[in-house]
């Protein structure tokens, strides 16, 4: 593929995340939005072309189906704007739909804003209900998030000898980390035994080992890299940036090739983004990784797939604490889906304002001293979809 | 389970022993409510991937409408124009919940295949006779009722003498007796009266193990004789509304005992409680987690008839990777021709997980990822875990698809495959 020219990202911005039943829709949006404006110092009239991402509009009151949702509250009309929905891969993919539009010269600057309201609904609503209701009658059911997930635990320590303790051990790890994230819904680190304890939701992954859902939004102002006024500016610049969509919301479940050991869709995002920015050796190259936790196991899985280790060696990652705020390579450091929860449109924005912030040193208690180079992953559906986002300052 | 998915087990367990039938009608039999979308012969037919279009006849209304439809099948081989004839009688009762009836009654189904060549037995005598003083059950709503008084004292004794002289001529002549009728004392007296011998009656060993099985009733005990009979001439008599009597000659042998078997995989209910859930008439359990009814569509069930019903899958012509998903290219060697194939109903478990919040009346849900034996891969939930201890799955376990009953949408129960442990 053709050398691309790189992107930088001028201006970040994160909400709180959290049961925000005190902000709307709306809010998240406009809160959000003008944090990045004012970091990326530029009038809200100089965005050129905005995308925003937001997977489950049907919960939020229809907030989010299009790209009206993000002009109405920020009052920025007549340039066009355009919602993503690629499951929990949404917030990468509006990122990567901006830096196309910027090397294709359509806007000079771009806003991808990810926003989800999970917290504001009707008793006993969730994403749980939608799978028991509306899903396929046959294909599937009986499947909650957790499950889809759960069965690749259970290959996994089959398979590889992973331990309930080694899964278990990374929420314990990424809650660690949380209560350092003043921006995280949970800010209490826990210990194993009340990962292990805490009520069983899909053998063997238990309540916390599954990220909460929340409310949350994050937005990000880019633009080409030859366009930073470097009087202003403080840009961290995306050097690849790779998404795949490796099988589908079925498949899995049904595809006699598949080991349920990794995801095709990582490994195919990585070697894009991989290629794009000349990594040969992630483990040495990258300072430090935010991947897509909403299941502790996914985790582990992830860093097999993004070759930070070797297949069936992360749980030696997770027991040798390599991947702990200190270790060899820190991952996620913000406390990941785990501690903040996942909005499912903004998770992917946010992860990348998370490193954003450790390469311009600004990530307070948690900062990764001397971070030059960070990567972040999303994975979407059941692992069918996958982003890589790799930053340097 | 419903009475199409009991009707299937009876009939695949007749297939397992003969693999190449050719059918060419199917007799359904049921007292369980008609109308009830999907509770007929045609589907039946259909779930048995039958040829469109096959004679298939509900025999309703009736709790002798098991021997109804073994008569009329002895019938339709007599004129000569069908060769081989399933018939195939299916009953569940639910009884108003702590009512007298709860007790008595039980689910069951079987299947008998009927034809012009020589089998295990022979129907040598077959013949019916109504009577329209005695009707016993009643539905009061969706509930069985039962009055026994009038039917008894002035219908019974009454219809059944006459119908017996009228069928009888020699009493002594038959081996064994096969008596279906819930006044058991009273018919032994009328049996004793034309002629018959103590000795000559069979014991209903079933009723105590699986309660009366209303139109299935007859059929299974009279399996159960000539699976365990080694040969003579058995009179069958099957009393509701009028009587159906056979004479029928055990001829050959059978070296599998299907009825005794089932019997042993038999399990009792714990509590009335666990039957209440199991009747979903307690609590709706998964941490009291109400939801509406799980969204099915007629539609979508014809459109994917081929996979949701037939477990057909899909076998590349290239590689010969068999997916169960409909497929344009396949995903191992990206080729684009396929070839239809019927998968296999076994296989072992791959990976798997209980799901502790998906809604159930006995949580968790066990989700399997099965490696089909042959070929193909499919995901389904576990059945009959209502005690988990006894049916024990993990990876590598060996397992065996059932058609069971996946949503009730409207009342058009919807069929889907499930797994049980080998």
């Amino acid at each position: 593929m053709k050398k691309q020219n790189d992107i930088a990202i001028i201006g970040i911005g994160v909400t709180k995340f959290g049961e925000l039943f005190h902000q709307s829709y709306d809010d998240l949006v406009r809160d959000a939005a003008k944090q990045a404006v004012n970091d990326a110092q530029i009038s809200m009239d100089e965005i050129g072309a905005a995308w925003l991402s937001t997977a489950f509009p049907e919960i939020g009151v229809f907030k989010g189906r299009s790209g009206m949702d993000l002009s109405e509250p920020l009052s920025l009309y007549n340039i066009p704007v355009t919602r993503v929905s690629n499951f929990c891969a949404s917030g990468a993919d509006a990122i990567r739909n901006a830096v196309n539009a910027l090397r294709a010269g359509e806007c000079d600057v771009a806003m991808a804003l990810g926003v989800e309201k999970l917290r504001d609904r009707q008793p006993q609503d969730s994403i749980v209900k939608m799978m028991v209701e509306y899903g396929h009658p046959f294909l599937q059911k009986g499947f909650t998030a957790a499950g889809t997930f759960a069965v690749y635990a259970n290959r996994m320590m089959k398979k590889y000898g992973l331990t309930r303790e080694d899964i278990s051990n990374v929420s314990v790890k990424n809650h660690l980390h949380g209560a350092m994230n003043e921006k995280a819904f949970y800010r209490k680190p826990c210990t194993l035994e009340e990962v292990m304890k805490s009520p069983m939701v899909a053998d063997p992954l238990t309540v916390l080992d599954s990220c909460p859902t929340t409310d949350g939004a994050a937005c990000v102002i880019m633009v080409r890299a030859e366009d930073v006024d470097k009087t202003k500016h403080r840009p961290i610049y995306i050097k690849g940036i790779g998404l795949s969509v490796s099988t589908g919301w079925d498949l899995p479940f049904f595809d006699p090739n598949h080991d349920f050991l990794s995801f095709e869709a990582t490994r195919n995002a990585a070697k894009m983004a991989y290629q794009q920015a000349g990594i040969t050796k992630p483990i040495d190259e990258l300072d430090l990784v935010e991947v897509h936790d909403c299941f502790s196991i996914v985790e582990l899985l992830t860093y097999e797939d993004l070759g930070l280790c070797k297949p069936g060696e992360s749980k030696e990652m997770i027991r040798g604490k390599s991947t702990q705020f200190g270790g060899q390579i820190p991952v996620n450091v913000s406390g990941g889906l785990l501690s903040c929860g996942h909005p499912v449109g903004a998770t992917g924005v946010r992860m990348v304002v998370e490193i954003a912030n450790h390469l311009r040193g600004n990530a307070g208690e948690r900062q990764v001293k001397g971070a030059k180079r960070g990567l972040s992953h999303n994975i979407g559906g059941p692992g069918a979809i996958a982003s890589v986002i790799i930053l340097e300052n | 389970m419903q009475v199409n998915a009991l009707a299937y087990e009876a009939v695949s367990k007749l297939e397992t022993r003969n693999s190449k039938l050719e059918i060419d009608a199917v007799l359904f039999a049921t007292s369980t409510p008609v109308f009830k979308n999907r509770y007929h012969a045609s589907f039946l037919a259909d779930l048995l991937n039958l040829p469109q279009g096959i004679l298939a006849l509900d025999i309703t209304n009736s709790v002798r409408s098991g021997t109804d439809a073994l008569l009329m099948a002895n019938t339709l081989i007599d004129s000569g124009k069908y060769k081989n004839i399933l018939v195939v009688v299916a009953d569940v009762h639910f009884p108003a919940i702590g009512k007298e009836l709860s007790t008595p009654f039980g689910h069951g189904a079987c299947a008998i295949l009927v034809s012009n060549e020589m089998g295990i037995a022979e129907i040598t005598a077959a013949k019916s006779c109504s009577s329209a003083l005695a009707e016993e059950f009643s539905y009061k709503g969706n509930a069985i009722q039962y009055d026994p008084r009038f039917s008894r004292d002035a219908g019974f004794k009454t219809n059944l003498t006459a119908a017996l002289k009228n069928f009888v001529t020699n009493p002594k002549q038959y081996d064994t007796i096969i008596l279906n009728s819930l006044y058991a004392r009273m018919a032994g007296g009328i049996f004793a009266k034309a002629g018959f011998e103590e000795t000559q009656f069979s014991k209903d060993t079933l009723l105590s193990k699986i309660g009366n099985t209303g139109a299935a009733h007859a059929l299974l005990l009279l399996i159960n004789e000539i699976e365990n009979a080694k040969d003579g001439i058995i009179l069958l008599a099957d009393y509701t509304n009028g009587a159906n009597f056979f004479e029928i000659k055990i001829v050959g042998v059978i070296k599998e005992k299907v009825v005794q078997n089932e019997l042993k995989n038999f399990e009792l209910i714990n509590s009335y409680q666990d039957y209440l859930l199991l009747r979903k008439a307690g609590n709706f359990s998964s941490f009291n987690y109400e939801t509406k009814e799980m969204f099915s569509s007629e539609m979508m069930q014809e459109r994917e008839k081929d996979t949701l019903q037939y477990l057909k899958g899909l076998k590349c012509d290239s590689c010969g990777t068999i997916y169960y998903l409909k497929s344009t290219r396949c995903k191992k060697c990206k080729a684009d021709k396929f070839s239809t194939i019927q998968l296999s109903k076994y296989g072992t478990v791959y990976t798997l997980t209980s799901e502790h919040y998906f809604p159930s009346s006995f949580p968790p849900i066990h989700m399997l990822v099965i490696d089909l034996d042959g070929g193909g891969r499919v995901t389904v939930q576990q059945t009959d875990t209502m005690y988990l201890e006894k049916n024990k799955i993990e990876i590598g376990s060996k397992v065996k698809l059932v058609l069971r009953k996946m949503i009730e949408n409207d009342t058009k129960p919807n069929y889907f495959w499930k797994a049980i442990p080998l």
